[in-house]
């Protein structure tokens, strides 16, 4: 990495052409997003219609707020694979707390209180749990997380005993779901918020820089004395608390408490965030890329199901997208050295 | 070629030393754990149980020792699972059309469902192998993406619906049956074991999959071409998986595309990462993998035998992956640097 920056300083001539080359291949993404969208809308006018546009954007607030998270842990060359188990343990404890709440006879805010308080409780312990066997123990982020996602989905699967957990009062999917702020829909005003926090958080604090430092030269964070242990834990927690309020979100959209709701979340997270551009390598990335993966996602997968594209085959069609997102990004990485 | 040897002879010493360490802990373990079952459970020891832990235990054994060679060479296959998927629904549907065609040579028809089936494989291994080591995609993508296309294809095939029509003599007098009191899934997992044990110790492959994962610089100045190794390594790790499927196909009887999926995969990395296998690459040894893969195999035996709720299992799988790997990171910690 420390190579990227010397080969920009000696290139320091001929920046200018290096800097549209690299504005061309930024505009990639944005490009094939629309092309793809019109491409659709060739097939079937529907897509372009206002009321799928927003359809879009509000599935795309789910995934991005993931895509976010899981950008985040990426940042720094970790992962969080139980991204997906954690939101079916969110979901299934907060939805039971709630239940729990109502039954004994507590008034709507408490019942509120009682779900948030579970879920975000159980996302931080998650959260906790990954960042100090990754920081303190020294386990690579991989075999951590995989070892969370198997415990998370013995924990939900227990907790509901593997059926819905009903019991979700109206208020908490009016809050979170289907209510809206200034006519914007509830998901997509929370996603626009928490987005613009964290890119705050990233681009203009001390902690965010640091993640990116900690992504780019883990030995040099260390010799420049970031405590880079307690950023990694701070890191891991801020994911599945992410992970914990998408989880909440979604929650509210069901109406109930999933044991499955996480499904296949993790892998989709990690999708959304590397074919926006953010690197697996770490240092890379941020709220745009997250976001503009997700969109991307979304917007294949709501083309493919207007135009009546099998399943099966949208599976294929996904698995090749990532591997040539990612590969156009590392050529995009060549250009730009 | 000389300098290559010369320059993973020391991290060899070093895998020797920390494998040594391990060799003590997951028999022990694996031995505390039958000697505890048995003494509680007679049904655990029972000739019935015992075949099912080894059917099981040598499909995993199988996925796992293919996944543990990319490991060790510094990728990862997440494909693995889908790949038991695919070569499971190629193999059935081969043998239907063949059989259809020639009805009653089944030497004909066991041959090209087989074939076809490790083509799949070799199919996958190869796209994964091109990515990684051509293209330069990180091997996580790359087989994270061929494991949602390989399980479309498979779904796609199928619908979702098992496919029968195979000979009998493939699933009866292959699949089901048992030579010197073994299941078929049991000499076939030997042989693969060996085999690989063979190849990591005496061919010039396995001392150059050390190599590579060990410190790929080193492995370029020594004159190793990386790329054919590392897919050589996705080959062999996919067609290992295309061959469970096979065995799988012909154990039940059917072709299935729901076969392998996510759990062989998640299971296939614990196992090797519990063997011992480092995911930094250039450490691990397949027969720890092996011995591993039936621990894995009896501790799910085990908590379905003490009636441990099926929910709650996999937070011990969990819990026993994050300990096993924190313990090797906190021994390698307390050594001093070679």
């Amino acid at each position: 990495m420390s190579d990227l920056e010397l080969t920009v300083v000696t290139k320091d001539t001929d920046r200018p052409k290096l800097a549209l080359g690299r504005r061309l291949w930024n505009a990639v993404l944005p490009v094939a997003l629309a092309v793809l969208l019109l491409g659709f809308a060739a097939v079937d006018h529907g897509v372009l219609s206002p009321a799928n546009l927003l359809n879009i954007a509000q599935q795309t607030s789910y995934l991005a707020l993931f895509a976010m998270a899981q950008t985040v842990v990426i940042l720094t060359r970790g992962f969080d694979l139980a991204l997906g188990p954690t939101v079916s343990m969110v979901s299934v404890g907060s939805a039971l707390a709630m239940a729990g709440a109502t039954a004994s006879g507590h008034g709507a805010a408490a019942v509120l209180l009682a779900g948030l308080g579970a879920g975000f409780a159980l996302g931080i312990a998650c959260g906790l749990f990954n960042g100090v066997v990754v920081a303190l123990l020294g386990v690579n982020p991989f075999v951590a997380t995989l070892g969370s996602y198997n415990i998370a989905i013995g924990i939900a699967t227990t907790l509901s005993s593997g059926r819905p957990v009903q019991g979700v009062p109206a208020p908490f999917s009016q809050i979170f779901y289907s209510g809206s702020i200034f006519g914007v829909p509830a998901a997509i005003a929370i996603t626009v918020a928490v987005g613009a926090g964290l890119h705050l958080l990233l681009a203009r604090t001390v902690f965010g820089r640091s993640l990116y430092l900690i992504g780019t030269n883990p030995r040099a964070a260390a010799v420049a004395g970031l405590p880079v242990k307690r950023i990694l834990v701070a890191t891991y927690v801020l994911c599945s608390g992410l992970a914990a309020l998408g989880a909440i979100m979604m929650t509210a959209r069901t109406g109930s408490g999933e044991p499955n709701l996480g499904g296949a979340l993790s892998l989709q997270a990690i999708a959304g965030a590397v074919v926006g551009g953010t690197s697996l390598a770490g240092g890379r990335g941020g709220v745009g890329t997250a976001v503009l993966g997700a969109l991307f996602i979304t917007i294949l997968s709501n083309g493919m199901n207007l135009t009546r594209i099998d399943g099966y085959v949208q599976m294929v069609v996904l698995g090749a997208i990532v591997i040539v997102g990612v590969l156009l990004d590392r050529l995009r990485q060549e250009r730009s050295q | 070629m000389n300098t290559a040897l010369v320059a993973a002879a020391p991290r060899h010493v070093i895998s020797l030393r920390s494998i040594a360490g391990r060799i003590g802990l997951l028999p022990a373990l694996l031995v505390m754990l039958v000697a505890g079952m048995s003494a509680v459970d007679a049904q655990f020891y029972g000739i019935i149980n015992v075949l099912n832990i080894l059917r099981n235990a040598s499909l995993l054994a199988i996925v796992a020792c293919g996944q543990a060679l990319v490991i060790i060479a510094g990728g990862f296959d997440l494909s693995v699972g889908a790949v038991v998927a695919l070569a499971s629904v190629v193999t059935a549907k081969t043998m239907a059309a063949t059989s259809a065609a020639f009805p009653g040579s089944n030497g004909l028809i066991i041959a090209s469902g087989v074939a076809a089936g490790l083509g799949c494989g070799v199919v996958v291994g190869l796209v994964n192998g091109f990515c990684v080591a051509r293209l330069k995609v990180s091997g996580f993508v790359v087989t994270l993406g061929t494991m949602s296309a390989t399980a479309g294809v498979g779904l796609m095939i199928t619908n979702g619906i098992p496919v029968y029509g195979m000979p009998e003599l493939f699933v009866k007098g292959f699949g089901r049956a048992q030579a010197l009191g073994l299941p078929t899934a049991a000499h076939v997992a030997l042989i693969v074991i060996l085999a690989m044990v063979f190849a990591q110790r005496r061919t010039l492959f396995g001392r150059y999959v050390y190599a590579i994962g060990g410190n790929v610089d080193a492995a370029v100045v020594s004159g190793v071409s990386i790329r054919r190794h590392i897919v050589g390594t996705y080959v062999v790790s996919s067609v290992l998986a295309a061959l469970t499927g096979i065995l799988l196909t012909a154990q039940v009887g059917s072709g299935q595309a729901s076969f392998g999926g996510d759990r062989m995969m998640l299971q296939s990395i614990a196992a090797a990462v519990i063997g011992g296998v480092s995911l930094r690459g250039g450490v691990g040894r397949i027969e720890i993998v092996a011995v591993s893969a039936l621990f894995l195999t009896i501790l799910g035996n085990a908590l379905n035998l003490l009636h441990v709720d099926s929910r709650l299992q996999p937070v011990f799988l969990g819990v026993i992956m994050v300990a096993a790997v924190a313990l090797d990171e906190l021994s390698r910690r307390s050594k001093p640097r070679v």
